[in-house]
């Protein structure tokens, strides 16, 4: 059976990154699990495969003229960092203030957005809406090129409250149009062409060039504006400021980091008429947000080392999302240890499954928990994750092979095999139901193929339940 | 702003900005991902366009010249002969035939001058004469053709039709790191752009190692990530500075001797989509695309996706009979053409 605190740190490692094999997991477990969650939120020395290889095999990855390119470079980083809770925490603020391709149609301005949401994942709060709010994809996601003064348009105004920090429900039709009239001039440079070339998805003549936030004094709405009961010249600066000393948005916040750490929340939607699974966990994380000056390092600290995040009753209670999925299975083939064509086939999984990274459905990102799943999806993932996880020409499913069939004893139990190999996947817990259906089929290999065989059981391990949860 | 066609150059010391050639385009008339250009038979260039995984289309060798002139293309995605998936490097051997090296297949694949496929060698693996993600080519005097064999950290030496006859830079002072691309001078030494260890290594054409110019660094002299290398008539080694985003130009002792940064204008074929596509054009005349920008980052190659002038991912410098120097953007889908100035 396997250890208390490897399954702990083995939780932790599902949560705060994308899962770990056994020896990531020994390399945590000597540090200690306080240790170990400091280490994942600030990270030392990052190692990942170099940005110069990817782009010297994928030239499409940093010019970046297709839809899919600025998550294939992503999915890169996610299936080789050895520092997992920045990308997962990129792909947190990717949920909420979710930007897509389709309208954008430009993948380097998508890159450039996750590239800044990566800088400022677990900093201020305040910081990252600013930066947010001079995103040029953002910009031309929410038609703010289009909010002039004398003529506004409300839509990243409405946005910004609802969706990406306060929740309906806590303002006013009004406070959303004063929001708009603060961020007029705030657009990109060389609005005209560029806007015209993304409508068209023009490349020509020379292939992308790459956007920039500008302000426009002269178009920039100077009079007096009344937000959310304070009076002022406010510019978009200003109403970050009146948005972040918010109680609601301590809240929204907070009920985000639990929903994607803890335990899934019902969709954003929902939240003004469904009170969230753990109140006082979500008042605990917001006293953070206040005493800390908004910073969202700081919550993630008092969450990892809460006891409603450690609780057995949280673990596997979510559902992998498709990128979460695929990323740690690649991370367990070691498959991308230099770039390989088979990036783009190992993204299109995800895809298969329901999630295009830089293409979510829609402004409220994807809807997360068991709406992953249906009949097609859940087929996609397990044979997905099978076929990987049970191909020991992989390196890193051949070097556990190995290590399982050098340790174990032909005499050793079914029982003893299954154990070695859910320890390998990383200490994965699993109920009796599907214990006893792996034991029964561990029970029936041939000795006389070993390595098949324990192949064949990783690949069984794969499909269960508890490996497309975390 | 940049919206009017090749009229002018601009000096630039050692080498004179002279043109553009080439504009994105996916099939026909322009370049999809460029990553190397040839200089064949009367000058002809042959335009390796690697494209991009998510569609077989765009991939092929696009035949053009020097003053805009479109002469076909050939070759295209796929495992059969004469095919390929990722194309990297090219070389044209002494009867003017045209080789292309084939990172994925793990192959090198001969044409004739006109592009008619004659035949391919090579095989995956790290023996003797097998490769691991075929790079760089480049032929000496005898017909031999060298061979970056990327992954396998070396440069091979093969003859015309593939026969392995020696390594170079396996080991030693002398080894190479994912090499990317070779050249040789008129002594048949051999040049190793040493993507790995950036650098440029010099052999003899006996295989010895000889010299290594350069560190890694944005300064004078030094390389971050050098992709390409040629060397002229005189002795000059251009070098394709690839993650600094420009061209350096060092004397036959490796001292330092110029830089290019880019100067890139409307080649023929963009003027011509820009005359059809008036709405565009007008758009583009108002645009400021040399504006100067508080970056994110000090990487050039940053400063490079937004001044659409500067080389963005220089992969390959060649010279043609006459001297003339093809700097082939990946990125930009373009290629710059310079001639010595002095």
């Amino acid at each position: 059976m396997l250890d208390a605190n490897i399954e702990l740190i083995a939780h932790l490692l599902r949560r705060a990154g994308f899962g770990a094999n056994r020896q990531e997991l020994a390399h945590y477990q000597s540090m200690g699990y306080e240790a170990t969650v400091e280490e994942l939120l600030v990270p030392k020395d990052e190692q990942r495969l170099s940005d110069y290889l990817i782009r010297r095999f994928h030239p499409e990855l940093s010019g970046m003229m297709g839809p899919l390119a600025s998550g294939e470079n992503w999915l890169y980083r996610m299936a080789t960092t050895n520092a997992p809770l920045r990308e997962k925490m990129t792909l947190f603020w990717h949920g909420i203030f979710a930007t897509g391709y389709n309208k954008v149609i430009h993948g380097k301005a998508l890159s450039d957005q996750t590239r800044m949401f990566r800088k400022h994942a677990t900093g201020s709060f305040r910081t990252l809406l600013l930066e947010l709010s001079r995103d040029p994809a953002m910009i031309i996601w929410l038609d703010n090129q289009d909010n002039h003064k004398g003529s506004i348009n409300e839509n990243y105004g409405r946005e910004l409250l609802e969706l990406f920090s306060m929740g309906v429900g806590n303002y006013t039709e009004q406070d959303i149009r004063e929001c708009a009239r603060a961020f007029t001039g705030w657009t990109i440079a060389n609005r005209e062409y560029m806007e015209l070339r993304s409508q068209r998805d023009s490349d020509w003549p020379y292939g992308r060039i790459s956007w920039h936030f500008e302000f426009h004094p002269e178009d920039h709405d100077e009079g007096e504006k009344e937000f959310l009961g304070e009076r002022g010249t406010f510019n978009g600066e200003d109403i970050i400021d009146i948005i972040c000393k918010q109680p609601a948005t301590a809240r929204f916040i907070s009920r985000h980091l639990y929903s994607f750490f803890v335990a899934d929340e019902p969709p954003v939607p929902e939240w003004p008429f469904t009170p969230p699974a753990d109140q006082e966990a979500i008042d605990t994380l917001s006293q953070v947000y206040f005493e800390q000056d908004y910073n969202i390092g700081a919550m993630l600290r008092v969450l990892f080392n809460s006891d409603f995040f450690k609780a057995e009753e949280a673990r596997y209670r979510k559902v992998k999302s498709p990128v979460e999925l695929v990323a740690g299975v690649l991370r367990l083939t070691g498959e991308f240890d230099r770039p390989r064509y088979e990036i783009l086939e190992r993204f299109s999984q995800a895809s298969y499954m329901g999630q295009i990274l830089n293409n979510p459905p829609s402004v409220e990102g994807w809807h997360t928990g068991t709406d992953w799943l249906d009949s097609g999806t859940l087929v996609e993932r397990i044979n997905f994750a099978s076929k990987q996880i049970g191909d020991a020409t992989k390196p890193g499913i051949g070097s556990m092979v190995d290590r399982i069939a050098s340790e174990m004893q032909k005499s050793d139990s079914p029982e003893m095999l299954v154990d070695a190999c859910l320890e390998e996947v990383g200490a994965l817990a699993i109920d009796e139901d599907t214990r006893r259906i792996l034991v029964e089929f561990s029970g029936r290999g041939s000795r006389g193929e070993h390595r098949q065989h324990i192949a064949d059981l990783l690949r069984m391990v794969a499909a269960t339940q508890e490996f497309q949860r975390a | 702003m940049t919206t009017t066609a090749n009229t002018t150059t601009q000096e630039t010391g050692f080498l004179v900005y002279d043109r553009a050639v080439g504009m994105t385009v996916m099939e026909g008339k322009g370049f999809y991902y460029p990553v190397d250009t040839v200089a064949g038979n009367d000058d002809r260039l042959y335009v390796i366009n690697r494209s991009k995984e998510e569609t077989v289309r765009g991939i092929r060798v696009t035949i053009c010249d020097r003053n805009g002139g479109y002469h076909g293309n050939f070759g295209g995605y796929g495992f059969d002969g004469g095919q390929f998936i990722w194309p990297a490097c090219g070389a044209v051997d002494s009867r003017g035939r045209f080789y292309i090296s084939d990172e994925r297949l793990n192959r090198v694949t001969a044409y004739d001058p006109t592009g008619n496929y004659l035949f391919h060698w090579g095989q995956a693996g790290s023996g003797p004469g097998e490769l691991d993600t075929p790079s760089g080519l480049a032929f000496d005097r005898e017909d031999n053709i060298y061979v970056a064999d990327a992954y396998n950290h070396r440069v091979q030496k093969f003859t015309a039709g593939g026969e392995f006859v020696s390594v170079i830079g396996a080991e030693g002072p002398g080894a190479v790191s994912l090499p990317w691309g070779v050249a040789t001078d008129g002594q048949d030494n051999v040049y190793v752009a040493d993507f790995g260890n950036d650098c440029i290594k010099k052999f003899s054409a006996g295989g010895e190692f000889l010299a290594r110019f350069g560190e890694c660094g944005r300064g004078d002299g030094q390389f971050t990530k050098p992709a390409s290398v040629v060397v002229d008539q005189d002795g000059y080694i251009y070098v394709a500075d690839w993650g600094n985003e420009r061209v350096q130009v060092l004397d036959s002792g490796g001292n330092f001797v110029a830089m290019l940064r880019g100067e890139g204008t409307i080649s023929d074929w963009a003027a011509n989509f820009l005359s059809i596509n008036q709405e565009e054009a007008a758009a583009r005349s108002t645009a400021n695309l040399e504006m100067e920008i508080d970056y994110v980052t000090d990487d050039p190659h940053e400063e490079s996706s937004h001044i659409e002038k500067y080389f963005w991912c220089p992969a390959s410098v060649c010279l043609d009979s006459q001297g003339y120097l093809y700097v082939t953007e990946t990125n930009r889908h373009r290629i710059q053409v310079y001639r010595r100035g002095r």
